[in-house]
């Protein structure tokens, strides 16, 4: 491999030298050799050729929808469940049921680092938020168990959000939006450098009154850097940082005295180095580094009995280290070749939900790998499996294997099954929260025995995805049935792993473009779960449908129509006696504006425009918000 | 017995080789600018394909550009000049023989004619080593019906270029969306510019805009903006450009033979420089694939050749 590297790097050489002996344009610039740049890692698996279904949010469809958070954009994703609620740190997205309040069933990426917060039963609602939506480029929702590509966690999918390249965003961008329900967001991002070495440090704010019902305002501070560096034609380092303040309110269910009003305040940062470099044509390397921290406050007001007090306190931090590193190559035109190995450790500690100041330390060790054979020009396996040895936990093995076969021209059909898991979380395993009064333990809502074992599934699926480029039409069908067992639950103060249960269904998306500048995208989600639990069996809706229409109009307007309606389904946040059906149509008009040099956009968003609906809880309400947001870029 | 009947028939083809160098007639000098892979295989094909017209090997001499300023040309019936430095120095000496430049683009041919006063004529023309833009833009009509929208960035030297390209995009019912860099800096933002519009980027040569040090920018940034590259060259093609037509030296060596056999049976040069005729076209499968397209290089070709012979 390291004369592979010398050769690669004296051809590079070779090739400079050349260059710089020719000022002028000659036949040196047609017979010189030049260095790989799109290498084997940079060039992403086609749609119709991943092992799974994949749905792509872009740029353009992210602008265009009026979301304000990644959360919000999942109604856009066949499959999805949404919340705005702040009670659980941030809005959240799950995958054909969160099962818990908390969504941790699926894993969420942000530029490959993971987001997925291992405080409580572990989460991914804060992870969500740590990007502005502006500074994301897509976002890839990895619909189905992904266990064998992504480790732990990518249960039942997983959301990979691709922040945009800094050479992208040079210069000046600022935001505002303001309207109903006290929005008020701001965002302010600079990009400088040249093309080899470039950075953008982006600040914002995303505040809201919140749902009606609920306690108070939200606001969410994030700060971000990304810096982009080539020092050569074979290197790529990036360096990213940031951080994420919420703080909400929460609280308030007059059915349960000890949910007093309080605050939560959630604060995270991160320090992320990737390094990749081009080994050869069809060979390269990529390593990473990342460390994270989260803190969590939120206790319960004292409440006096006399002269006495309740301390109530879920107060904690937790660590995470990870290194990663990946080879990509391909042995040859019909074989190509992803493995690797990732060592991560997490630390959690929290005085208030484990009756000790001890620190939990889980070391989790991954080893994956995947090849992707062309049997035949339009049949194409992918094998791979992922193998996970955690402390504490039983180790755990994540197989998969798909068939994709192209048996027509842009026409797919996709089969296969896999296996993937969630391991218990620190809190599940460990957790022992106590309320005190005057220091003296009065109850212990929660003790966890530690007996729980890691939730499954085994997932099969059958794909369809075609494209009718004649009709400018495009269907992606997922047909699917996935068998979760040992769920863990809380019961009778204890984590306890659930009888097994079966989701089946179809879903699918249809995308359409009926004119010029028309498109109508349709999404429809039906989903049966025998679970004998009525809280699983109704943790997600038997039918949901999306409708999003988007309208190039003259003079550059841009019109924007979304509904989406589902069928009876519990609410995260309540049990299964508490189904709703849920409505609510958007709609969002944008003109461009033109200040000179200074590029922007000035748009009109109401969000539910119809009646209020119940959003996380009964008792919450998404009332109709209407919001006029600015973008300027200079 | 053995040894000595060997030693007999070396020294009869030393002498052999000897007599055939001191007394045939050199009728084809082929100067190279240097003596790299490239140029070698050029000058290997022009010579066997003469060969194979049936001129002798002996009658044909090649040199390096430093070797004919030493040693001069004689006076041969044709001197191939293969690059564009031996194309320069060979026109300085103002020669009396016909010159026949090859390998070397359009423009440092015209260069050459500018600095030297000289003209193209049946004495002194040109085997040009890019491709014709009519060449190109119809690769793009065949490789990817859908583009309408072709992005250009002229640079110093390719702008020459400029009004031609138009008016043949107009006749392919193309727009051209274009960017001229003027300055090492100005390349990024008009890069960019043109990547917004553009469905397609049609790379032209011109140092100022595609070098060793730029091609990793504009690639990864025309890959991220999803408009495929039409570049000039193999080289291309593996750094990540979708496509490429281009003429290898081989090609172009043995089309200079043609020339040459021409000349030698006493026509003269082509008055008006030639594009080369034969041509290769080379797909980047694993960008096409990742673009969705799937596209077969010997079939574009043919394609493209077909076309070409159309009335």
């Amino acid at each position: 491999m390291m004369s592979k590297i010398i050769l690669s790097m004296s051809l590079c050489a070779a090739s400079l030298g050349l260059a710089h002996a020719a000022h002028a344009t000659s036949e040196l610039d047609y017979l010189s050799d030049l260095p790989i740049v799109l290498s084997v890692s940079r060039l992403p698996q086609r749609l119709d050729e991943t092992p799974g279904a994949v749905t792509v949010l872009d740029r353009a469809m992210i602008r265009l929808s009026g979301a304000r958070d990644v959360a919000e954009l999942m109604r856009l994703v066949p499959g999805f469940q949404t919340s705005s609620s702040f009670e659980r740190i941030a809005p959240q997205a799950s995958y054909h049921g969160a099962f818990t309040s908390y969504s941790n069933h699926l894993q969420v990426l942000v530029d490959g680092r993971s987001v997925y917060s291992p405080y409580f039963v572990g989460s991914t609602e804060a992870g969500l938020q740590t990007v502005a939506l502006e500074d994301i480029e897509r976002i890839e929702v990895l619909r189905g168990s992904n266990s064998a590509a992504y480790g732990a966690r990518a249960m039942l999918g997983v959301i990979n959000i691709v922040t945009r390249h800094t050479a992208d965003t040079l210069g000046v961008a600022l935001g505002l939006a303001s309207g109903e329900n006290g929005i008020r967001d701001a965002r302010a991002s600079f990009g400088w450098g040249q093309p080899e070495s470039s950075f953008r440090l982006g600040v914002d704010r995303r505040g809201d009154d919140g749902l009606l019902g609920a306690n108070g305002k939200n606001a969410i501070n994030r700060f971000n850097f990304r810096g982009d560096i080539r020092p050569n034609p074979l290197d790529e380092i990036q360096l990213r940082l940031g951080g994420t303040q919420i703080s909400a309110g929460k609280g308030g269910d007059p059915d349960r005295p000890d949910d007093l009003l309080r605050d939560q305040a959630y604060d995270s940062s991160y320090v992320q180095l990737d390094w990749r470099r081009i080994l050869g044509p069809d060979e390269d390397l990529a390593l990473s580094f990342s460390k994270g921290q989260e803190t969590y406050d939120e206790r319960l007001p004292p409440v006096i009995f006399g002269f006495c007090c309740w301390d109530v306190d879920v107060s904690g931090r937790s660590f995470s280290d990870a290194v990663s590193v990946v080879h990509t190559f391909r042995k040859n035109s019909d074989v190509r070749v992803v493995w690797g190995g990732e060592w991560r450790k997490e630390q959690v500690n929290s005085l208030g939900l484990y009756s000790t100041n001890e620190l939990f330390t889980t070391n989790f060790s991954r080893f994956f790998g995947n090849i992707e054979w062309r049997m035949r020009p339009n049949l194409i396996l992918n094998a791979g499996a992922l193998a996970e040895k955690a402390t504490l936990i039983e180790d755990a093995v994540a197989p998969r294997l798909m068939l994709n076969w192209q048996f027509n021209e842009g026409q797919t059909l996709r089969a296969g099954a896999s296996k993937a898991f969630r391991p218990p979380s620190t809190f599940e395993k460990f957790g022992n929260y106590q309320y005190f009064l005057n220091g003296v333990s009065q109850g212990n809502p929660i003790r966890s025995s530690g007996r729980a074992l890691s939730e499954q599934v085994v997932s099969r699926e059958l794909g369809y995805l075609g494209s009718f480029a004649h009709v400018k039409l495009s269907l992606d069908a997922r047909l699917f049935h996935e068998q979760i067992s040992d769920l863990i639950v809380l019961s009778r103060r204890d984590y306890k792993n659930s009888p097994s249960f079966d989701v089946t269904g179809l879903e699918y998306q249809l995308k359409w473009q009926p004119w010029s500048g028309g498109q109508l995208v349709l999404n429809q989600a039906f989903v049966s779960n025998n679970a004998t639990d009525e809280d699983h069996a109704a943790a997600a809706p038997k039918r949901a449908n999306s409708l999003a229409f988007f309208q190039k109009l003259n003079s550059g307007l841009n019109l924007t129509l979304m509904h989406q309606n589902s069928s009876l389904a519990a609410l995260p946040g309540y049990n299964s006696t508490g189904q709703t059906t849920s409505a609510r149509t958007d709609v969002r008009l944008s003109a461009p504006l033109n200040l000179g040099a200074s590029k922007g956009e000035v748009a009109l968003v109401v969000q539910n425009l119809g009646a209020p609906y119940a959003d996380f809880s009964p008792r919450f309400q998404f009332e109709r918000r209407a919001f006029i947001t600015l973008r300027v870029e200079h | 017995m053995h040894a000595f009947s060997r030693l007999i028939t070396l020294l009869a083809c030393l002498l052999l080789w000897a007599v055939g160098s001191v007394h045939a007639t050199t009728l084809v000098v082929i100067v190279s600018s240097e003596r790299s892979p490239a140029y070698v295989e050029a000058a290997e094909a022009l010579v066997s394909e003469l060969e194979r017209q049936g001129v002798s090997r002996f009658e044909m001499r090649q040199q390096t550009t430093l070797e004919f300023q030493k040693d001069g040309a004689g006076t041969p019936r044709l001197l191939v000049a293969l690059g564009a430095l031996a194309a320069q120095t060979v026109a300085k000496t103002d020669p009396r023989y016909p010159v026949l430049c090859a390998l070397l683009p359009r423009t440092s041919y015209e260069s050459v004619l500018q600095e030297n006063g000289q003209r193209s004529s049946a004495q002194f023309s040109a085997l040009y080593l890019d491709q014709p833009l009519s060449r190109q833009l119809e690769l793009i009509r065949l490789a990817l019906p859908a583009a309408k929208n072709v992005g250009v960035l002229w640079g110093q030297e390719s702008k020459s270029k400029e009004s031609v390209l138009k008016a043949l995009a107009a006749t392919k019912q193309l727009t051209l969306v274009e960017g001229r860099v003027s300055g090492d800096s100005l390349l990024f933002p008009q890069l960019k510019k043109v990547l917004a519009d553009a469905d397609v980027l049609l790379a032209l040569a011109d140092q100022q805009v595609f070098n060793p040090q730029t091609i990793q920018n504009i690639l990864l940034a025309s890959f991220r903006a999803q408009v495929p590259m039409l570049g000039f060259s193999p080289a291309y093609v593996r750094a990540g450009a979708l496509i490429a037509v281009f003429s290898t030296p081989e090609q172009i060596g043995r089309q200079s033979a043609a020339l040459a056999k021409d000349v030698l049976q006493g026509k003269g040069l082509p008055a008006t420089p030639l594009y080369p005729s034969s041509f290769s076209v080379m797909v980047n499968d694993h960008v096409a694939r990742s673009l969705g397209l799937s596209l077969e290089a010997s079939a574009l070709t043919a394609r493209l050749k077909s076309a070409e012979s159309a009335p």
